[in-house]
């Protein structure tokens, strides 16, 4: 036993002396590597070469302390195909690409309305350097001028931009974030639809502006939602709890704050392929400002007037939805999830049925408080 | 052989040197002979016991009685022995032609040490003394059992040192007391001056990393040992012991855990664990993140790695290697130096280590951090020999990583957790969790 | 029950999501793949209670030793070495599919060839340990890395990105008719109780094996079946999820930790779960090797004094699996892997006619010693 052990251990010596000489090349430090911290895919000016990559890499400075304004670099390179874009834009860098840091892919507005998105879709989930949570939005006018505008308040390190995403920065009800996962199986899958936000520019400020979407579905147009219908679509797919709703009604005009909303949606289908949404939202929140002094004895008129404005919001964002035929909220999934394979309508047949739906709201709304003040 | 022809050989082996004493005593018909290493022996007490009386008593009849009642008293089973015992500070008394003797052995270090190596907060401040029966009083008077056996050997070839085993016959198991014993006694080496040094002897191998036996001059973690089965090995003029078979667990554990209460123990033990890792993984960590996989970690902790790596000269490996050389060299020279050089010694070290050569920009900031948490998540390893040997399986973890990322380095720590469970130490796999609610869950081993 | 025989089971069912399980059970999502796994359970449930009651009869005892009692020569070597070829091929997959991940998602630049290299000869000296040292190296191992996949598993399930409704739909889809690749497929779960054939050795005292034994294995294997199916449904949904080569890889790597110093879970998932591959590489070889040790008397091989029979299997065993990493693609790789799991899903459940016959023999051989 004992003398075998030795061996056993000259044995692996020796082994590891010949890995030795086998590796070597693929050593590489981390000051030869560039982090890219986004993606901005637009259509390009180049009609042999429609695609335009830009990509912002991060500069690293020795002491995030002495230098807290944040560097960065920019590439750009078009390419007939997005690889191809990519190649030439590593053939521009000293150093080697890494797409591992990438947070954002921008899509420019341009190449959503040239319906390119799903080949884009197809590199970005092909890549296994690329993380399946970064996020995905769209650029307005295009990609490169947003990843090229680095705001006032940027600080090093941390690209502003992500804090309208990440929800440990802003928490906007008016700006939806969509990671890339999500973005795949929402367009691949059917009963669901894309929803994409849009980043603006205010230049003259030099900050974004964050607070509308796209919707995206197979076949159709890409369908903007304005700001108004983005917060709604955020209450009601419940990603953000918070929201303000603007009551403007018999003479009360005040903005209720919305902290937490409870929903549940419902998939009917009765005879002939008449589908019915039964949607039963609870609102709960508290009265943030008020054009009249508010008495908290009544509470439940408040209650009551908020209830009739959440109706008719949210009423006229779904006539909207159904009318185009968007169904992000999941609607069509939720179908399937509750009806057996072999008696479900194909999915042509849902479209209709979707489109001529009648939506059952059900709102009810809990005010707490009026605020601080009466 | 008769007394006259021992005596006279025992003088033959003395001869030249002026070591030996012989006196007579000679007074009123009583007659006696006394042979004696005049440095070796106690003088006040062979006055008061062997010389006084001689004096005083009637006859040599009486005379004889009251030596034989002396608990000094020995007796002479061969020359060998009495050449041995002479040497080691017995004093030969020949009445007529019988020969006696009787232990007069003066010790000067049987003085109890204050514990130096295995300082605790909690519990005894005392260690083991130089004196192997000091050493053995010590443990008696500690643990109360007739069960406790002591085994003497004598070891060494030139200088012919006492070693005593002491375990509890009831508790020991029986193996591994028959294994120590057989190496023990196959152990042929001409100078042994330290009870640590057994520890290489009784280990079969020629290269093992990690120690086979426990160290320790604390005597509460003797008895702590001894009650839990283990076998102990003290040699005389030492003040370690050591203790025999060890799992890796009882290198992580101080006497302290069992002081504190559950949870500020449980708080500790947690605490020495991780530093355990830290100090094994953190510099392959650093070059397997750095140099293979760089967006493993968080943009902003990546980031703020490539910023302050600008401007260093080396590869992340040769950084590393470098600055944890100076660590181990600096350490060293603290353990090495006069007690009053080794803190210039520390300063200078911490501060060329740590300003300058991140003002040189030969080492990135946070290589320094690196190195010092894994220097001090090293001193956290409570015994020291695994600290050394952990020190050695870093280096070989931080070329693994080097070699193979990231993935290697996982697959190292795995290689290293089963080299350690494939170990034994005499008998007893190294490393292996028990479970203490059903300890007869199965009749162990052999396999 | 010991602990160590659910280490057997668990690291079976753990490390099924890196081999190619759930592609198969995925790729009949809408053609039995739920009743393939309720029947899998059911199957499987009754095989390791045949299994483990068997070998719980004779403590102690191998497989080959007791066929060796029992049956004759020309059937126990042939037999024996086919089981051995079968434990290699086990273990290869899982070091071919886990050189792929490496590969293609932590070191994409290291040759194939050094990553499954270095793999094998990690694992390759701890096949040669003595069962027992097998058995604690899986337990310390486990207990290392199980935590952080389990939580891993919690956060998977707790994610506010899990659709439950793309769940529902592929629940809804029970009512196909089960596929036999998916059957086999999350029948291989089951088999860990097939490493009692040589582990049993380690069981040397008889374990109580009961309902509630049973029960805990069924709901714990229940469990594990459908982590594996219906999270990467969850996070990628239904229709396509065909598609993706690695669905857990894709599913692990839309799980985010915000405040970690590792944001992408992928990373430590691949970390953690190379333990697991790793232990299961192990476990398989090792019964493997033993297997061959018994075929060929390797122990009393000998070579200018010195043992080297023990050694033998170890070059065969590198090269082959070297070998294979660098001929199969991905799509081979998961067709050979659905032929593995097929005929040990035909093998297994027959292996209980043999179990009958060796007790009906050593009731004999009992019989004629008392007599």
């Amino acid at each position: 036993m004992q003398k075998t052990t030795n061996k056993t251990r000259v044995f692996i010596l020796l082994i590891l002396s010949m890995l030795t000489l086998l590796s070597g090349c693929e050593f590489k430090d981390i000051d030869k590597v560039t982090f890219i911290s986004m993606i901005g895919i637009d259509q390009s000016d180049n009609s042999d070469k429609p695609f335009k990559v830009t990509v912002k890499l991060y500069v690293p400075t020795s002491s995030f302390k002495q230098s807290p304004k944040p560097q960065y670099a920019y590439l750009t390179e078009n390419g007939e195909t997005l690889s191809e874009a990519i190649r030439l834009l590593e053939t521009h860098s000293d150093k080697k690409l890494d797409f591992g840091h990438a947070k954002l892919v921008i899509i420019g507005e341009e190449l959503l309305k040239a319906n390119k998105e799903k080949e884009i879709l197809d590199l970005l989930i092909r890549r296994p350097d690329i993380q399946l949570i970064s996020w995905v939005a769209i650029g307005r006018p295009n990609a490169e001028e947003i990843i090229k505008m680095v705001p006032k308040s940027e600080t090093a390190a941390y690209p502003a931009i992500f804090n309208y995403f990440d929800d440990n920065g802003t928490e906007s009800p008016y700006s939806v974030s969509t990671f890339l996962f999500d973005f795949r199986r929402r367009m691949v899958e059917s009963g669901i639809d894309a929803i994409l936000p849009i980043i603006e520019m205010e230049q003259e400020e030099s900050q974004f502006k964050i607070n509308k979407a796209y919707i995206l579905a197979d076949g159709k147009k890409p369908h903007e939602l304005s700001s108004h219908n983005t917060m709604l679509y955020n209450l009601l797919s419940m990603n953000i709890d918070i929201g303000d709703l603007i009551v403007n009604e018999e003479g009360h005009s005040f903005i209720a704050k919305i902290d937490t909303i409870k929903s549940k949606y419902k998939v009917k289908v009765q005879n002939d392929n008449q589908v019915r949404l039964d949607l039963d939202i609870k609102l709960f929140g508290y009265v943030s400002e008020s054009k009249q002094s508010m008495q908290t004895k009544s509470l439940p008129k408040y209650n009551q007037l908020l209830e009739a404005e959440a109706k008719k919001s949210i009423t006229d964002f779904f006539t909207e939805m159904l009318e185009a035929g968007y169904d992000p909220l999941g609607f069509g999934l939720k179908y399937k999830a509750t009806t057996l394979p072999n008696q479900r309508m194909s999915m042509e047949e849902w479209q209709d049925a979707y489109k001529n739906a009648e939506i059952n709201l059900n709102i009810t709304s809990g005010l707490k408080s009026t605020g601080t003040i009466q | 052989m008769s007394s006259q022809e021992m005596l006279r050989w025992i003088n033959e082996q003395f001869k030249g040197t002026n070591q030996l004493t012989e006196k007579t005593l000679d007074y009123e018909n009583k007659y006696i002979v006394l042979f004696y290493v005049k440095s070796m022996i106690d003088k006040a007490l062979l006055q008061k016991i062997i010389i006084k009386p001689f004096f005083e008593m009637a006859n040599e009849h009486q005379l004889r009685s009251y030596l034989l009642a002396l608990p000094q008293f020995q007796k002479v089973e061969s020359k060998e022995q009495l050449l041995f015992e002479i040497t080691n500070g017995y004093t030969l008394v020949v009445i007529q032609d019988d020969l006696f003797l009787f232990d007069l052995k003066l010790s000067k270090n049987d003085q109890v040490n204050t514990t130096t190596v295995e300082t605790t907060i909690h519990g005894s401040q005392l260690a083991l003394s130089d004196n192997l029966l000091t050493n053995i009083n010590v443990i008696r008077s500690t643990y109360h059992e007739p069960s406790l056996v002591t085994e003497f050997f004598t070891k060494g070839g030139a200088n012919k040192q006492k070693v005593a085993m002491i375990y509890d016959k009831e508790k020991v198991n029986k193996d591994v007391l028959n294994i120590i014993r057989k190496r023990l006694q196959s152990v042929d080496k001409q100078v042994i001056s330290a009870t640590t040094q057994l520890n290489n002897f009784l280990n079969n191998k020629r290269f093992s990393l990690f120690p086979q036996m426990i160290m320790t001059e604390r005597p509460d973690r003797i008895i702590y040992n001894i009650a839990g089965g283990k076998v102990i090995l003290l040699e005389d003029g030492n003040p370690q012991s050591l203790a025999a078979p060890v799992v890796f667990f009882d290198f992580m554990t101080t006497m302290e855990d069992n002081y504190h209460t559950l949870l500020v123990s449980i708080f500790l033990k947690t605490l020495r664990y991780v530093g355990l890792f830290i100090s094994l993984l953190l510099p392959g960590l650093y070059v397997g993140v750095t140099s293979y996989s760089p967006e493993v970690f968080r943009t902003e902790l990546a980031l703020t790695v490539a910023g302050s790596r600008i401007g260093v000269p080396f590869s992340s490996f040769v950084e590393v290697l470098f600055m944890l050389f100076f660590m181990e060299l600096l350490l060293e020279a603290s353990i090495r130096l006069p007690k009053v050089v080794s803190a210039t010694a520390t300063t200078v070290g911490g501060l060329i280590l740590g300003t300058a050569v991140t003002e040189a920009s030969l080492s990135s900031n946070i290589m320094v951090i690196i190195v010092s948490a894994v220097a001090i998540s090293t001193f956290v390893i409570p015994v020291n020999e695994m600290a050394f040997s952990i020190r050695i399986v870093r280096f070989l973890l931080l070329v693994i990583a080097s070699l193979f990322g990231l993935a290697g380095l996982a697959l190292g720590l795995f290689v290293l957790i089963m080299y350690l469970v494939s170990i034994s130490s005499f008998g007893e796999p190294y490393l292996r969790f028990y479970n203490f609610q059903k300890q007869k869950e199965r009749t162990e081993e052999h396999i | 029950m010991s602990r160590f025989y659910y280490y057997l089971i668990l690291v079976n069912m753990v490390s099924n999501i890196i081999a190619s399980v759930p592609v198969i059970l995925l790729y009949f999502h809408k053609e039995g793949a739920i009743s393939s796994m309720i029947l899998s359970v059911v199957v499987g449930t009754i095989i390791i209670t045949v299994y483990t009651r068997f070998f719980n009869n004779f403590p102690g005892m191998t497989l080959p030793e007791l066929l060796q009692k029992t049956t004759a020569k020309w059937f126990y070597n042939p037999f024996i070495f086919l089981l051995g070829i079968l434990w290699f091929i086990a273990g290869m997959i899982t070091l071919i599919t886990f050189s792929f991940l490496l590969i293609r998602y932590l070191t994409p630049e290291t040759p194939i060839t050094q990553i499954s290299l270095v793999l094998t000869i990690s694992v390759i000296f701890g096949c040669l340990m003595k069962t027992n040292r097998v058995l604690y190296t899986i337990e310390i191992i486990l207990i290392l890395t199980f935590p952080l996949i389990f939580y891993i598993y919690l956060a998977a399930y707790s994610s506010k990105n899990l659709r439950w409704d793309f769940v529902k739909d592929a629940v809804l889809y029970f009512n196909q008719l089960p596929s036999f690749y998916a059957f086999s497929a999350s029948f291989f779960l089951f088999l860990g109780v097939a490493n009692m054939f040589i582990f049993n050795r380690f069981f040397t005292i008889k374990q109580k094996f009961g309902l509630k034994q049973i029960v805990f294995i069924m709901v714990t294997s229940t469990f594990a079946l459908s982590t594996t199916y219906f999270i990467p449904i969850g996070f990628n949904g239904f229709e396509h999820i065909k598609d993706f080569i690695y669905p857990w890889i894709s599913t692990s790597d839309s799980i985010r930790m915000k405040y970690f110093i590792i944001e992408r879970v992928l990373f430590i998932f691949l970390l953690f779960y190379l333990g697991i591959a790793f232990l299961s590489i192990l476990i398989h070889w090792h019964v493997s090797i033993e297997f061959f040790k018994f075929v060929f008397h390797l122990e009393k091989i000998k070579w200018k004094g010195v043992k080297i029979g023990i050694f033998l299997p170890l070059p065969f065993f590198i090269g082959i699996s070297t070998y294979f990493v660098k001929r199969l693609d991905e799509y081979q790789l998961v067709r050979l892997s659905g032929i593995f799991y097929n005929s040990l899903s035909i093998l297994f459940p027959l292996m209980i006619i043999l179990f009958l016959f060796i007790k009906r023999r050593m009731k004999y051989a009992k019989n004629n010693e008392q007599n």
